[in-house]
């Protein structure tokens, strides 16, 4: 099944007076239960298209399909409660919310979903233990470390259960060691039957990928 | 997400920011205080005078010489010179044989009034001194009696006192039956009115000879207590006529007033509700400044908050979630500040009377009534929720890619 669609996608922003184009006619389409690596040099879109195919951001051009459903015909209210149900974000910079503990951060996105509290609390705390912090639940981010925030940040974007989990240069931030654990997690929920899209400019992490997509200059040029 | 889990995330802001929000509320505090403070004031301002003259009969209309457009306190009211005696405007026995001669006229008092020396054992000071017809006064006057009686038809040389004159203007305090010098004659107390004024009431006769410029037969007023107190207009109207006759002045050189106690109440009670609205304007000024207060907390914490926002937004948080935890935020901020400054204001419309002995609120006390508690609270959770609209309003707006860029 078919669950993120491009077709002849445009991404330009306006700098000024100049149109500057990030993605040019990208098609493309991404099936459940695969491992995509986004892969390319800095510059070469692959973050205007992870915000893209995450529903962050509508293109200039052309459609994008999010489980058969047109994102740019969605107001933005819809498009969050998509995007809440059906991807799970993890970022290079974990990006947690910092007065929030580690089960409060993963709470977060059932709260959003107006999940029953018993049921929110059960799930957060299952998430937590899968990515092996349940014993550290109550601690804020500023006292864990990299990897530690990283399956936080991992366990926030399973929590709802999406389909698709989208992760932007997961181990960016993390040294090779925790980097590697980062990936065998991403591995098993792949293994799990999640879809995993993968934004990196490593080749040799998009390597884990079964599937990698090469981006240059706004253009696919492998793997479309 | 549902309304208390914002109200939590709203309240979690508060906490995480202690320091800004705390000089945020108290901003609101000062404001919301300062209203509560002045409206109580007011209040207990407004219950003193109408505890002094809030029973002053609707049916009683007195008679001056000298006019008053308005005939009111606000008027240009022209009395007469008391250094003119004799002159044309005086009110004297023809004008009192006129208003005998109107029968819906119940009772007619003739007053002077002056001040006079009056001595109590060893103590001395200067009082309001005035004259009364005592054979009717018992019936027009207004005041009640604390103890003792009234003056009768039969008095000479005794007075009816003001409660404050007889508890606490000398040394010792005036009881019934004790002597009063007043210009050197010896007057006996025979009532204690039940008011707090300084004033002092005697036969009209005995008036005449210790206000000595006063001349007899010549009254500063005559009171006047009409038979049916709904036809006052009319008779208002009635006994202006006949004096206008009597008196041969027309309605352009009319040299005299009739003032109603009704029109005295009303007008009072404008000045009185005109005064706290203006003092509560001054006050809510403040009020404003601590609303600013609010909107420029929420715009920094917007931009402080602007990744956090990204990442909710990412993670599917609606822009209605987002404008509402920040309304809440600033709605919280402006409940605190509101109830605070309800105890504050409070505290202080308590204290400043203690301070200001001589004002006439502070002899009966501020009133801090449920309506401006309700009012205030009202006042600063709209003050919180205004300023905080725009900053919330532009938090909910953000684009979730430029926000998660924030650094």
């Amino acid at each position: 099944m078919t669950l993120v669609k491009l077709q002849d996608v445009y991404k330009i922003y306006q700098m000024g007076e100049v149109q500057v184009p990030a993605l040019r006619g990208i098609t493309l389409e991404i099936t459940q239960g695969e491992f995509v690596a986004i892969v390319g040099q800095s510059g070469s879109g692959k973050s205007t298209m992870m915000n893209i195919v995450g529903c962050l951001d509508k293109p200039t051009k052309g459609i994008v399909r999010l489980k058969g459903q047109d994102i740019s015909r969605l107001s933005d209210s819809n498009l969050a409660v998509l995007r809440g149900h059906t991807i799970g974000f993890i970022f290079q910079q974990y990006n947690l919310i910092p007065s929030m503990t580690a089960f409060d951060n993963v709470l977060l996105p059932l709260e959003l979903q107006e999940m029953n509290d018993a049921q929110a609390r059960k799930q957060a705390n299952k998430v937590l233990e899968m990515v092996d912090l349940g014993d550290k639940t109550h601690h804020l981010p500023s006292q864990l470390s990299g990897g530690q925030q990283q399956r936080v940040s991992i366990a926030r974007a399973l929590a709802p259960e999406p389909e698709i989990i989208l992760a932007d240069e997961p181990t960016g931030a993390l040294d090779s060691k925790t980097g590697r654990d980062v990936l065998k997690i991403l591995h098993n929920l792949w293994k799990s039957g999640k879809t995993i899209i993968m934004v990196t400019h490593d080749l040799n992490l998009a390597k884990y990928a079964k599937r990698q997509i090469e981006l240059k200059d706004g253009h696919i040029i492998k793997g479309g | 997400m549902n309304i208390l889990k914002c109200l939590k995330h709203a309240f979690n802001m508060v906490i995480h920011a202690k320091l800004r929000s705390w000089l945020t509320i108290i901003g609101i505090v000062i404001g919301v205080g300062s209203v509560v403070a002045i409206m109580s004031l007011g209040s207990g301002m407004q219950a003193s005078v109408n505890d002094q003259f809030g029973n002053l009969g609707g049916d009683i209309l007195t008679l001056s010489a000298g006019y008053s457009r308005s005939a009111g306190w606000g008027g240009h009211f022209r009395p007469r010179d008391s250094s003119s005696a004799n002159s044309d405007d005086d009110l004297t026995r023809t004008d009192l044989q006129v208003l005998k001669g109107i029968s819906d006229i119940a009772y007619i008092d003739t007053n002077i009034r002056g001040n006079a020396d009056v001595v109590y054992m060893g103590s001395d000071g200067t009082v309001s001194v005035t004259g009364v017809d005592q054979k009717v006064w018992s019936h027009v006057t207004t005041n009640e009696i604390a103890d003792g009686r009234m003056l009768d038809s039969a008095d000479q040389n005794v007075v009816v006192i003001g409660g404050r004159l007889a508890s606490d203007y000398f040394d010792d305090p005036v009881l019934l039956n004790k002597l009063l010098t007043i210009e050197g004659s010896s007057f006996r107390v025979v009532g204690i009115l039940d008011d707090t004024s300084t004033s002092i009431y005697m036969p009209l006769q005995t008036a005449y000879s210790i206000l000595e410029d006063k001349e007899r037969d010549v009254y500063d007023s005559i009171v006047i207590k009409v038979k049916d107190e709904n036809n006052l207009d009319a008779m208002i109207d009635k006994i202006e006529h006949k004096l206008m006759l009597s008196r041969h002045v027309t309605e352009k050189d009319r040299d005299f007033s009739i003032t109603s106690n009704a029109q005295i109440n009303e007008t009072r009670s404008e000045m009185m509700s005109s005064m706290n609205l203006f003092l509560t304007a001054i006050a809510a000024v403040s009020l404003i400044v601590g609303a600013v207060g609010v909107a420029n907390t929420m715009f920094t914490s917007v931009i402080e908050k602007t990744k956090e926002i990204g990442i909710m937004k990412a993670i599917g948080a609606r822009n209605s979630d987002i404008l509402s935890i920040f309304m809440l935020n600033a709605a919280f901020i402006g409940l605190v500040g509101g109830i605070l400054g309800v105890l504050v204001g409070t505290i202080f419309s308590t204290v400043i009377p203690m301070f200001m002995g001589s004002m006439p609120f502070a002899r009966s006390g501020t009133l801090v009534t449920l309506d401006s508690v309700i009012i205030a609270l009202t006042v600063s959770v709209a003050a919180g929720l205004i300023a905080g609209f725009i900053p919330a309003w532009q938090a909910s707006k953000l684009d979730p890619v430029d926000a998660l860029r924030y650094e």
